[in-house]
């Protein structure tokens, strides 16, 4: 039987909840932002539509589309099977028949996530509406092991790697599109699997979007949102950088977001709510004249999970009652716009420590700038 | 061909009305309009998400990032484009589309339930669905929990898969989109048989492909001669005898694709490249898939035909990679001009394998082809 903590934590709640069975599954897509909980259990990032099934007794198989993948996904995985199949609820039905479950006894985790038709049919093979615990993989997921964190230092090592190229190589005339297509490849060919890469200029942004045909001119100012990820592991890095020597009030305000920063990582120790670390950074911008910028469209959150291990603590917001954890990781981001700037950039990825939420980074974010 | 999905879909996607104008929408709406008359709709949902939004793209010119959307044309009055991302990256997204009412999916009652309010006619009020197939049951909830008794909704029949043939100015782009995907997967083929690794020359395409305004890309590598594709792993492992890779790109919203085999010496699999010479001569108005799929396996001898390509010779493509009628063995339905497809054919065995593919179009009195394997192989 494949060894892997967190299968044994699930079926020691199997065991403890009067289970059978676990079904775990996912659609397919990737979002930086949320757990994909077939690659929880499995270490696979599946192509397709995929499950994963526990037992109590702590075996499991995973279940991937399209049948094609079977073999790669199998030599990746953790689980003890793998079958590929081209039709997720016959492949699952499959599975339960070699492994003699009872389906009633079957709890599901984010089958929600799956196309309505798949979802349904996969009800008809487990005979109905099953317990839930869509939640499941993410809160045994939430801090992260010591692979992980490592693999996470890796990708932020990737980002700052990415960063510097892009100061290299931007100049004025090159379009959005140019720059991102060679950073996304130069980070690609460090090993970085995916990219959530928003990379766009204008004189005066109102936020960060993905990269277009606009040409970059003196005085843009650049805003990046870095975030590969590497062996799952998502991390983020945003920064702000100017073409040309920015304005005395452009460094002036780039500082706020910095003291929000420093303000963030300081308040979030082992135990403390979201909500409060979120409230420390808006504390900043209060106090420099911008509370009612502290909210959409003027911002998004103050940080967020990174998937696709967990998501956990979710987004940093002033609303949520989340309690920080020692080894969780999460990217901290007091971005905002501001009236006399546009919007600027700043954020690191975190682990939180008893000393706070220690940056990944080798260099925090500075208001950087590109000589003329 | 499917890989594994990206985080987001990066590339610039801004829309030009240069080659798509205002017009273009409204001889595409038609067809909406036309389904709303005959089933007494008084509008039409359509879903589409980050995986796939051909439909979706095809009406609005909107391509989700990230997530979902979910377009809501009436049959008279505004439309409305409800996507899946925070009301800071409204102004973004309104870049893409010629619907100028674009709100954040995540206020769904301030953004679903006035519209939808809006609508006048006898109750239950019908309303024509596309993609709701694809929708997550927790979003679908939210749908239901909205409309009550007050919406009827009613699977649109017919939209899903293109069905249309493609005009002049819909083929231009398409060509487009086929002279990217020759520039990128030659650029492959010169870094691999310059020394690069198989991960490393796909890369090397990929940055020629984005460089050039694609705005997708997605590929597959074999790292044992062909046998078995994979997506990428970063492991850039050593140069072997083969490079064996599926490349597919997306320009203006059309997608295009080659499979390409390159060899060292010759060729471990000739009857490949015999198989796709008999299916280019085949392709005409009125040919059927299983008339093709029969050429294929006899060109292919006892070989079967490689897995990745499940069990078909070809499909249709255009602003989806997949816009269904798999060339396979009991597919009845005539080729028509306009449409356009992707032939491919492959084999293997326990060494290795070959895939080539060949896009063309079903032009009145046969086909044209647009990109071929040989294409990346000759760059």
């Amino acid at each position: 039987m494949a060894s892997d903590v967190r299968i044994e934590d699930t079926a020691r709640y199997l065991e403890k909840e009067g289970f059978d069975a676990m079904v775990a599954a996912c659609n397919g897509q990737n979002l930086f932002l949320d757990s994909n909980v077939v690659f929880v259990f499995s270490g696979v990032r599946p192509i397709g539509e995929a499950v994963v099934v526990i037992e109590r007794s702590g075996r499991s198989t995973l279940v991937v589309t399209p049948a094609w993948d079977a073999e790669r996904a199998a030599e990746l995985s953790r689980t003890d099977d793998t079958l590929g199949c081209d039709d997720l609820s016959e492949g699952l039905e499959r599975a339960l028949k070699k492994i003699n479950v009872n389906p009633a006894k079957v709890v599901t985790v984010a089958l929600a996530t799956l196309f309505a038709q798949t979802a349904r049919n996969i009800e008809k093979v487990l005979g109905g509406r099953r317990a839930a615990n869509d939640g499941f993989a993410s809160q045994i997921a939430r801090v992260r092991n010591a692979e992980e964190l490592a693999a996470g230092r890796k990708g932020t090592w990737i980002a700052e790697r990415g960063y510097e190229r892009m100061r290299e190589i931007v100049k004025p005339g090159m379009r959005e599109f140019e720059l991102t297509a060679d950073l996304y490849c130069f980070m690609k060919g460090m090993g970085a699997e995916d990219n959530f890469l928003l990379l766009s200029a204008s004189q005066h942004n109102l936020a960060v979007r993905a990269a277009g045909h606009r040409k970059l001119d003196v005085g843009d100012i650049i805003l990046s949102e870095i975030t590969p990820c590497y062996h799952g592991q998502f991390v983020q890095i945003c920064r702000t950088t100017v073409i040309g020597e920015p304005s005395p009030v452009l460094r002036e305000k780039y500082k706020v977001l910095q003291n929000a920063m420093h303000r963030g990582q300081e308040t979030a120790l082992p135990g403390t709510r979201v909500r409060d670390v979120a409230n420390a950074m808006n504390d900043v911008f209060r106090d420099a004249g911008y509370g009612k910028y502290c909210q959409p469209p003027y911002m998004r959150v103050r940080g967020h999970g990174l998937g696709i291990t967990s998501d956990r603590p979710g987004d940093i917001t002033d609303d949520s009652d989340v309690v920080l954890e020692e080894g969780m990781v999460f990217v901290m981001h007091p971005n905002q716009y501001l009236p006399e700037t546009g919007y600027l950039m700043c954020g690191e990825p975190v682990v939180i420590t008893p000393q706070g939420a220690e940056s990944l980074t080798e260099r925090d974010a500075e208001l950087d700038f590109i000589p003329v | 061909m499917k890989t594994v999905h990206p985080s987001i879909v990066l590339g610039a996607y801004t829309w030009d009305q240069d080659r798509l104008p205002r017009d273009e929408f409204q001889i595409r709406g038609q067809d909406l309009n036309q389904a709303m008359d005959a089933n007494g709709w008084k509008a039409m949902f359509i879903y589409g998400d980050a995986d796939e939004h051909s439909v979706l793209a095809y009406y609005t010119n909107f391509v989700p990032r990230v997530r979902w959307t979910i377009a809501m044309i009436p049959r008279e009055g505004e439309p409305r484009l409800l996507v899946s991302m925070s009301s800071r990256d409204m102004p973004a997204m309104k870049l893409m589309t010629w619907i100028t009412d674009v709100v954040s999916g995540w206020q769904w009652e301030a953004g679903f339930d006035p519209w939808i309010a809006g609508l006048k006619g006898d109750v239950p009020i019908g309303v024509g669905t596309i993609g709701f197939e694809r929708m997550q049951p927790r979003l679908f909830r939210s749908v239901e929990k909205s409309i009550g008794e007050r919406v009827r909704l009613s699977p649109a029949q017919g939209f899903e898969g293109a069905t249309r043939s493609l005009r002049p100015r819909e083929l231009s782009l398409l060509r487009e989109s086929c002279a990217v995907v020759k520039a990128a997967s030659a650029a492959m083929v010169r870094a691999w048989r310059d020394g690069a690794n198989a991960e490393g020359a796909v890369l090397e395409g990929e940055r020629v492909a984005r460089s050039l305004a694609a705005q997708d890309v997605r590929t597959l590598v074999s790292l044992d001669g062909g046998r078995t594709l994979v997506p990428f792993r970063g492991e850039f492992k050593p140069a072997g005898d083969s490079l064996v890779a599926h490349f597919a790109v997306k320009v203006q919203g059309f997608w295009s694709e080659l499979f390409v085999t390159a060899s060292n010496g010759p060729s471990a699999f000739p009857k490949v490249e015999k198989a796709l010479e008999a299916l280019k001569a085949a392709v005409k108005p009125g040919v059927v898939g299983e008339d093709l799929h029969s050429k294929a396996i006899q060109a292919l001898g006892t070989r079967a035909i490689h897995p990745v390509l499940t069990s078909s010779v070809g499909r249709r493509v255009g602003l989806s990679l997949d816009e269904g009628c798999p060339l396979r063995a009991d597919d009845a339905s005539p080729m028509v001009a306009g449409y356009v497809y992707s032939l491919h054919v492959g084999t293997r065995d326990d060494k290795g394998g070959a895939i080539a593919s060949a896009m063309v179009a079903i032009t009145a009195k046969g086909a044209e082809v647009l990109c071929e394997s040989g294409d990346a192989l000759a760059g």
